[in-house]
C-alpha cells in the first residue's frame, strides 16, 4: 500500500501538539526520539501485552493522530521506567497520558473512565481519592479478609492513635470549589451522562 | 575633539546565530553613528570589503564591529581595517555573550544596543599603538605517552625540537599497545596493533631530542614571559631502568600476586612486575601498594637495581609550548548496573574482550569464557553509556564503538565460525570506507539486531538480554553465554587534572576544547598550549594521529613565528625614571628588571596592571592604551542605554575569565540579560573610582571576577574588600559590589555565580 | 548530594496509607519521634489526587490546583517541606511544583480562577516551593538521620532474607533527585543496613513495577498480576522472607494480593510486606498493634517473624 504525503500535509503538527501540552515536562524530547526501543526493552506492558511505546512515538512523529483511538495506549502502567531510562530524553509515559487526554477530550475515551468517576465523587464528599465502591465486591473476593478489615477501621485507626479521617466541611467545600472552577466537575457530568446515555 | 571622531559599526548576523535572536533593525534605529553596515559573515572576505569600503568612502577614523567574541575573530577584524590601527578597532562581542546566553528576542535586543554603543563610547577613546612581537624557548612538554602523544613528540624530535614526554604510568604505549588487532577499513583486514606501535616506540627511544619521562605527572604549571615552568613529581619505580636488564628473576621470586591491569585485571602479575612484554622503559617496576618489603626480589637482582627506599622526586622543567595528549578512559559499568556488568563474569566490556583475544592476553588469544568454554552465543550491546542524556550518561557518540564492536566480532567469528555474534545497534555508524568493513563482517555471518536493550539477567546457566528488536516489533529475550559491552570512551583523569593545572577550557562533557572546533582544531584556549588525541573527543588511532602531527605542526609554527603581544604594558620613560627600584619590588608578575643602568620591562609578562605606576614617585611609569578613561567610556555607553525599571550589573573580566565568560555562551548555558560584562587587561585597572562611578551612574551592581592563580589575585581581593568598606562609610550598600574566583573550565560555576549575583541584587532592588 | 531538612516538615497524609495501611502513618511519627525529626500534620491538607489522576480522571490542571491549595498550607505552616508517605503524592506534588513554577500558563491560568472565585488566598507565586528543595518522601528524611538510626535499634532482624522493592514514582518519576540511584535503587537498601541488617541487593525486575498499574488492577487484571507474578517469582527465588516498600499501593498490590497470585502462578509465595518506615519502627520496638497496624496486612506479619531478638548490646 502506498501513503502519499502531500506538499501541505504537516505530520509534525501532532508532536507539537503534544509539546505544548502542559502536562508535558520534557521540552522537545519526543522529537528527539531516534526508536532505538529502550522504552520497549525496558516495559512490562509490552513485555506482557500488545502495547509498545516505541511505536506509539513512531506514530506521533509521522502526526498519525488514530493512535488516541487505540486499545493499547490505555495499557500503560504508568510506571516510568521508559521516562526513565529513554536516552534522548522524552517521556512515552507522559506522551501516553498527554494521548489519553486528547482522547478523552474529543470524547473518544469517556467509557474508559465511567468505572472510575467514583474517585472524582469522593473528593466532592470526601476531598479525598477513595478506591471506587464498585471496585468492593471484586476486591472482597480476591482478598480474604480485606472486607472484614475495612469494617474494623475506625478501631484500627483509634488503636494507632491517628486522628479522624474525614474532613472539615470547610475543607471540603473548598476543594470542591476548586474542582469546579477548573471544570473538572462539569467534565464529570459529562462523562456521567454519557454512561447513562450508554446504559 | 574625541566626540567628533567619525565611529562606524558594521553588525554581523552570523548566518542567524545572532539575528536570528537580536532584531538587527532595531538595532540600527537606537544607534548614533556616522555609519552602519551589515552582513550575514562579516568575518567573510566579502565583509571585509564592506568594512574596507566604508573607511575609505566615508573616512571612518574608529570602527565597531558587533559579531562573536573578540576571541574568536578580533585578529581578523584587525586585519580588515587596514589602514586603520588596529586598535582602533572594538569589538562587541553580542553573539557569546548576548545571543548565546539569551532567548527573550527583546531584551537580547535590549542588551546588544547597550553593549555596541559601549564599544563606540570606549572606541572613541582608543589611540592608535602598535603590537609587539616576542620570542619564546623552543623546548616542548608533550603530556602523555600514548598513540597522541608519542607521534607529536617523534614529529617534533625530528624538526629539531627539544622534547620532555611525560607519562604517569610505569611504561609509554597507551590504550594502543593492549588493544590487539586493529584494523584498517581499506584493507579490510586486522593487522598486529602491537607490530604498528613498536616502529614508532623504538624510533622514539632512539631519537635524541627526546626525554621520555614514566611514573611522572605534572602537578604544577606557571607561565612566565611565554615559558612555562612546569613542576613534575616522579613517582619512585623502586628498579632502576639504568640498571635493570628485565631478566624477570625478580618476579620468579615475588610472592605477591595483584591484577593485571595492563589485561583489565583478568589476570594476575606479581607485585614486582613488567608492565606487558614490549613496554619501555624496559625494565621492572614494583606496586608498593600491594609489596610486603619482604626483600627476596632484592636478593635475586644480581644487576642490584632494586631499592626499596627510592623516594619520589620533584622535577623543574621549563618550556615555551606544551602539548597536551593526555587521553581517555572507558565507561565506569558501575553506572549501568541494569547490564550486569558488576554481577557477572560473563558479561564483559569490548576493552576486556580485545585483551581475552590478544595472543599476548590472559588466555594467549583463545576466547573463553569464565569456565574456559568457548561461547555458543555472544551479544554485543552498543551505546552504553553512550548517546545518553540519563544522569552519568554522556550525550555524545564515541565514535570508535561501531567499529571496534564489528572488528572484535569478526575476529570471533573467524577463529570459531560456530559461534554465533550478535550486536544489538541503534545505528552502525561506518562513515567513509568502514561502510566496507561493515559489509564484509556481514557477510562473514555476524548478526545484527536493531534495539536498545534494556537488561542483561541470569536464568540458570545462561545469561539473558532483555530487547526490544525494533525492526519486528517484538519484545525478546535473547539467551547469551558471553555478553561484550560498548563502553563508551569518557577523558582520563589525568585529562581533568591537567586542563585544571594548565587552566584549560573544556566542554560540558570534560574534554579539552579546542580554540575553534573548525578552524583552530588542535590550539586550546591558552597560548602555546595544544591538544591531540583522545583528551581531545573520542577518535580512533588514525585521527589521533592526524591530530599529534597537526599539534607538533602548530608547535614549530609558534616556534618559529614568535607571538604577537597586546602592546597596553607599562613603558618607562627613562629621562624621568630615578631607577629607585620601586617598581621592580612592586611588580607581581616579576617583568622588571634593571639592565644596563635602566629598568627593563619584559612584554611578555608585563599584564598592564598597573601596580608599578601607582608607586612610581616620578611618575615614570606609563600604561599605553588610555585604559582609565576607556573603562569610564565603556561604562558610560552602557549605563546610558538604561531603561526604566531594567536592572543592569557590570560585569569585569580580564581575558581568561572573559574565556569562561563565553564558554557559557558556546555551551548555550544562560544568565540574565542584565548581565554586561566589560573585558579589561587586568582586573586590577579596575579603580574604586571606577566602581563608584558604575553605582553612581545606574549600575545596580558590579562584578569582578579574577583567576586565582593570577598573581595579583590576592592582592585585587585586598582591594575590592577596601572599596567595599569605602562604599558602606559613603552609605552604599556594599552587597551590590562582588568579588568572585573565575576559573576557564567552570563555565558552568560562572554562570551560576551571575545568577545569584542577579537574583541577589533584584533582592536589593526591591527592598529599597 | 541535596540538602535535606529534619525540621519544618508537614507530613503529607496519604488516601492510601489513611485507609489500607495506617500504620504506616503510625509508624512513620513512631520513628520520627524516636530520631528527632520536626514535622506536623494538618487537618486541612488533602489528598494529591494521584490515584484518580493516574486513572486519567483528574488532567494536570485540577490536580495542580489542588496541589497550589496545599502548598499554600504548608507555606501559612511555617512549615514548607512537604514529605510524603507515599510514592504517588511523591511524584505528584513534585511534579505540580515543577510546573506551577515553569510553566507560567498553567500557575497564571490557575491563579485567575482562583482571584475570579474568592480564592484568592490560595494564589501560588513562583517559586514558592522549590521541587527538590521543599518536596521529599519519609525515605529522605530517614536518610538525612542515617547515622542515628543505629542507637534506637532495638531487635535484630538480620536473620531474615530481606529485600527491597522502591516504588516507580519515587525513583523513576524525577530520577536526577532519586537519592540512591534509579538503575539500581538503594536507599531502602543503605536504610536497612542502619538497621544492622543486609539485603539481597540487586535481583532479577528489582526496579520493576509492582505491577499496580493504577487502571491494570482493577480494567486489566490479568496484564497487572502477569507484571506482578515476575517479581514475586524473582523474590521468591531469592528465597525473601521480607519485601520492604515505600508505597502504599505497591503494599497493597504485593500484600493484598499474594494470596491470589500465589494459586495463579502454582508457587506458594511466603513473603511478609513491610513499610521502610514499619520496618524501622519494628527494629526501634514499636508496638504490633499501636505502632505497626499489623491488623491492617493480610499477609500475617507473624508468619514469618515469630519472634524478636534482642539487640546484643
Amino acid at each position: 500500500m502506498t501513503f502519499k504525503q502531500k506538499i501541505n500535509d504537516s505530520p509534525i503538527d501532532f508532536a507539537i501538539e503534544i509539546i505544548n501540552d502542559v502536562k508535558n515536562s520534557k521540552d522537545e524530547g519526543v522529537l528527539k526520539c531516534v526508536q532505538c526501543g529502550m522504552c520497549t526493552s525496558t516495559c512490562p506492558a509490552a513485555h506482557h501485552s500488545d502495547y509498545n511505546p516505541r511505536d506509539i512515538i513512531e506514530k506521533v512523529l509521522a502526526g498519525d493522530e488514530s493512535i488516541i483511538s487505540e486499545e493499547n495506549i490505555w495499557n500503560c502502567f504508568y510506571c516510568y521506567t521508559c521516562h526513565s531510562v529513554c536516552p534522548v530524553g522524552n517521556s512515552v509515559c507522559e506522551v501516553n497520558q498527554i494521548l489519553k487526554q486528547i482522547a478523552i477530550a474529543k470524547e473518544i475515551g469517556y467509557d474508559k473512565l465511567y468505572e472510575y468517576l467514583g474517585f472524582a465523587d469522593s473528593y466532592f464528599t470526601a476531598a479525598i481519592g477513595a478506591i471506587p465502591e464498585r471496585f468492593f465486591p471484586d476486591i472482597g473476593q480476591d482478598v480474604p479478609g480485606w472486607w472484614n478489615f475495612r469494617q474494623n477501621l475506625e478501631e484500627i485507626r483509634n488503636e494507632l492513635e491517628l486522628d479522624s479521617l474525614m474532613p472539615s466541611k470547610e475543607v471540603i467545600d473548598e476543594v470542591s470549589k476548586i474542582l469546579t472552577i477548573t471544570g473538572f466537575k462539569s467534565k464529570i457530568e459529562r462523562i456521567r451522562a454519557s454512561e447513562e446515555v450508554e446504559k | 575633539m574625541r566626540d567628533d571622531l567619525k565611529v562606524g559599526v558594521f553588525l554581523c548576523e552570523c548566518g542567524g546565530n545572532i539575528a536570528d535572536t537580536v532584531d538587527l533593525n532595531k538595532v540600527r534605529e537606537e544607534l548614533d553613528v556616522e555609519f552602519i553596515g551589515q552582513f550575514e559573515n562579516l568575518c567573510s572576505l566579502n565583509g571585509c570589503k564592506i568594512i574596507r569600503d566604508a573607511i575609505f568612502d566615508i573616512g571612518l577614523d574608529r570602527v565597531v564591529v558587533a559579531a562573536c567574541s573578540p576571541i574568536s575573530h578580533e585578529k581578523t577584524f584587525q586585519d580588515y581595517i587596514k589602514p586603520l590601527n588596529p586598535y582602533l578597532m572594538d569589538m562587541a562581542n553580542i553573539r557569546e555573550q548576548c545571543s548565546w546566553v539569551h532567548s527573550d528576542k527583546e531584551k537580547a535586543t535590549d542588551k546588544a544596543i547597550a553593549l555596541i554603543n559601549a564599544s563606540i563610547e570606549k572606541v572613541k577613546q582608543s589611540d592608535a599603538v602598535d603590537p609587539i612581537y616576542c620570542q619564546t624557548p623552543t623546548e616542548t612538554a608533550v603530556i602523555g605517552g600514548g598513540i597522541a602523544g608519542m607521534n607529536a613528540a617523534l614529529s617534533l624530535a625530528k624538526q629539531g625540537t627539544k622534547v620532555t614526554l611525560i607519562e604517569q604510568s610505569p611504561s609509554i604505549g597507551g590504550h594502543m599497545a593492549k588493544i590487539g588487532k586493529v584494523f584498517s577499513p581499506v584493507k579490510i583486514a586486522e593487522e598486529c596493533g602491537m607490530c604498528l606501535l613498536n616502529p614508532i616506540l623504538n624510533e622514539l627511544v632512539w631519537n635524541e631530542n627526546i626525554d621520555v619521562l614514566t611514573n611522572t605527572k605534572v602537578i604544577e604549571a606557571k607561565r612566565r614571559a611565554g615559558t612555562y615552568n612546569l613542576i613534575l613529581e616522579k613517582s619512585p619505580r623502586y628498579v632502576d631502568t639504568e640498571k635493570c636488564i628485565a631478566c624477570g628473576k625478580c618476579a620468579e621470586v615475588c610472592e605477591v600476586e595483584v591484577p593485571n591491569d595492563w589485561n583489565d585485571n583478568l589476570s594476575m602479575h606479581k607485585a614486582i612486575y613488567r608492565p606487558f612484554g614490549q613496554s619501555y622503559p624496559e625494565s621492572y617496576v614494583i606496586d608498593m601498594d600491594n609489596c610486603i618489603k619482604c626483600g627476596n626480589c632484592v636478593k635475586e637482582c644480581s644487576m642490584r637495581a632494586i631499592n626499596l627506599r627510592e623516594k619520589e622526586e620533584r622535577i623543574p622543567l621549563q618550556v615555551g609550548s606544551v602539548i597536551v595528549a593526555t587521553g581517555h578512559k572507558l565507561y565506569d559499568m558501575e553506572k549501568r548496573p541494569e547490564y550486569g556488568y558488576t554481577l557477572f563474569r560473563d558479561v564483559i566490556t569490548q576493552s576486556e574482550l580485545g585483551r581475552i583475544i590478544g595472543v599476548n592476553g590472559p588466555t594467549k588469544g583463545k576466547l573463553l569464557r569464565s569456565n574456559g568454554k568457548v561461547p555458543k552465543r555472544v551479544v554485543m550491546i552498543q551505546c552504553v553509556g553512550s548517546r545518553d542524556e540519563k544522569p552519568d550518561g554522556h550525550k555524545y557518540c564515541s565514535k570508535i564503538c561501531c567499529t571496534v564492536a564489528l572488528k572484535n566480532a569478526n575476529i570471533i567469528k573467524h577463529k570459531h565460525p560456530d559461534t554465533d555474534v550478535l550486536i544489538c545497534y541503534t545505528d552502525v555508524r561506518t562513515p567513509g570506507m568502514f561502510e566496507k568493513y561493515y559489509k564484509h563482517i556481514q557477510e562473514n555471518g555476524v548478526r545484527f539486531l536493531r534495539g536498545r536493550p534494556g537488561e542483561v539477567v541470569k536464568k540458570g546457566g545462561n545469561l539473558i538480554v532483555r530487547t526490544e528488536d525494533t525492526l519486528k516489533g517484538e519484545f525478546i529475550e535473547i539467551e547469551a553465554d558471553l555478553v561484550v559491552l560498548s563502553t563508551a570512551m569518557e577523558p582520563s583523569e589525568g585529562t581533568k587534572e591537567i586542563a585544571e593545572i594548565l587552566n584549560l577550557g573544556t566542554t560540558e562533557d570534560g574534554f579539552i576544547k579546542e580554540s575553534h572546533p573548525k578552524i583552530k582544531p588542535v590550539a586550546t584556549d591558552v597560548q602555546g598550549i595544544y591538544v591531540c588525541g583522545t583528551a581531545h573527543e573520542p577518535k580512533d588511532i588514525t585521527d589521533s594521529i592526524m591530530q599529534a602531527t597537526a599539534a607538533a605542526s602548530k608547535v614549530s609554527e609558534y616556534n618559529h613565528g614568535g607571538v604577537e603581544i597586546e602592546p597596553f604594558i607599562a613603558q618607562i620613560d627613562t629621562d624621568k625614571c630615578a631607577v629607585c627600584g620601586e617598581c621592580i619590588n612592586r611588580c607581581k608578575y616579576k617583568s622588571m628588571s634593571i639592565q644596563n643602568d635602566e629598568i627593563y620591562i619584559d612584554p611578555m609578562s608585563c599584564t598592564g596592571c598597573g601596580k608599578c605606576l601607582v608607586g612610581c614617585s616620578q611618575h615614570a611609569i606609563t600604561v599605553n592604551g588610555n585604559i582609565d578613561e576607556k573603562i569610564f567610556a565603556t561604562m558610560k555607553g552602557i549605563l546610558s542605554k538604561k531603561k526604566d525599571g531594567e536592572r543592569v550589573i557590570l560585569v569585569f573580566l580580564d581575558n581568561i575569565g572573559y574565556a569562561a565568560a563565553d564558554n557559557i555562551g558556546v555551551n548555550r548555558l544562560s544568565y540574565p540579560e542584565s548581565i554586561h560584562i566589560i573585558k579589561v587587561i587586568s582586573v586590577n585597572r579596575v579603580r574604586p573610582r571606577h566602581i563608584r562611578y558604575a553605582l553612581e551612574n545606574g549600575a545596580d551592581g558590579v562584578f569582578i571576577g579574577e583567576f586565582p592563580g593570577d598573581l595579583m589575585y590576592d592582592e585585587v581581593e585586598l582591594k575590592i574588600q577596601g572599596v567595599k568598606d569605602r562604599l558602606e562609610e559613603l552609605g552604599e550598600d556594599p552587597n551590590r559590589l562582588t568579588f568572585s574566583k573565575v576559573y576557564i573550565p567552570y563555565f558552568s560555576g560562572l554562570a551560576r555565580k551571575f545568577n545569584e549575583f542577579d537574583a541577589k541584587i533584584a533582592k536589593l532592588d526591591e527592598t529599597e | 548530594m541535596k540538602d535535606l531538612p529534619t525540621e519544618d516538615i508537614l507530613l503529607f497524609r496519604s488516601c492510601l496509607v489513611s485507609v489500607e495501611y495506617p500504620g504506616v502513618e503510625a509508624s512513620t511519627k513512631f520513628v520520627f519521634d524516636t530520631l528527632g525529626v520536626d514535622y506536623a500534620i494538618s487537618e486541612k491538607q488533602t489528598c494529591c489526587t494521584g490515584l484518580g489522576h493516574y486513572s486519567d480522571v483528574f488532567n494536570q490542571i485540577d490536580t495542580s490546583a489542588i496541589g497550589a491549595r496545599n502548598f499554600k498550607i504548608a507555606k501559612e505552616m511555617g512549615r514548607p517541606n512537604l514529605v510524603m508517605m507515599c510514592a504517588t503524592c511523591y511524584a505528584i506534588n513534585k511534579k505540580s511544583v515543577k510546573l506551577l513554577n515553569k510553566k507560567d500558563r498553567l500557575r497564571n491560568h490557575i491563579n485567575k480562577l482562583f482571584e475570579e472565585n474568592g480564592l484568592a488566598h490560595l494564589k501560588y507565586e513562583k517559586n514558592d516551593l522549590k521541587p527538590t528543595e521543599n518536596i521529599f518522601h519519609v525515605v529522605d528524611i530517614l536518610y538525612a538521620k542515617k547515622d542515628v538510626i543505629k542507637k534506637h535499634i532495638k531487635y535484630d532482624l538480620s536473620d531474615f532474607t530481606i529485600a527491597t522493592h522502591h516504588g516507580c514514582h519515587y525513583c523513576k518519576v524525577h530520577y536526577e533527585d532519586t537519592i540512591g540511584g534509579v538503575r539500581n535503587p538503594n536507599i531502602m537498601d543503605e536504610l536497612i543496613e542502619e538497621c544492622g541488617c543486609k539485603t539481597i541487593g540487586w535481583y532479577d525486575h528489582k526496579r520493576a513495577t509492582c505491577g499496580t498499574g493504577f487502571r491494570q488492577r482493577y480494567s486489566n487484571p490479568d496484564l497487572s498480576f502477569t507484571a506482578t507474578a515476575d517479581k514475586m517469582n524473582a523474590i521468591e527465588d531469592e528465597d525473601v522472607d521480607i519485601l520492604v516498600h515505600l508505597c502504599p499501593n505497591c503494599h497493597i498490590q504485593f500484600d493484598r494480593y499474594q494470596d491470589l497470585i500465589s494459586k495463579r502462578e502454582g508457587r506458594n509465595f511466603k513473603a511478609i510486606h513491610l513499610n521502610i518506615a514499619q520496618f524501622i519502627a519494628l527494629a526501634m520496638g514499636g508496638d504490633f498493634d499501636k505502632v505497626i497496624g499489623v491488623k491492617a496486612h493480610t499477609v500475617p506479619i507473624d508468619s514469618v517473624i515469630k519472634e524478636l531478638k534482642e539487640v546484643k548490646k
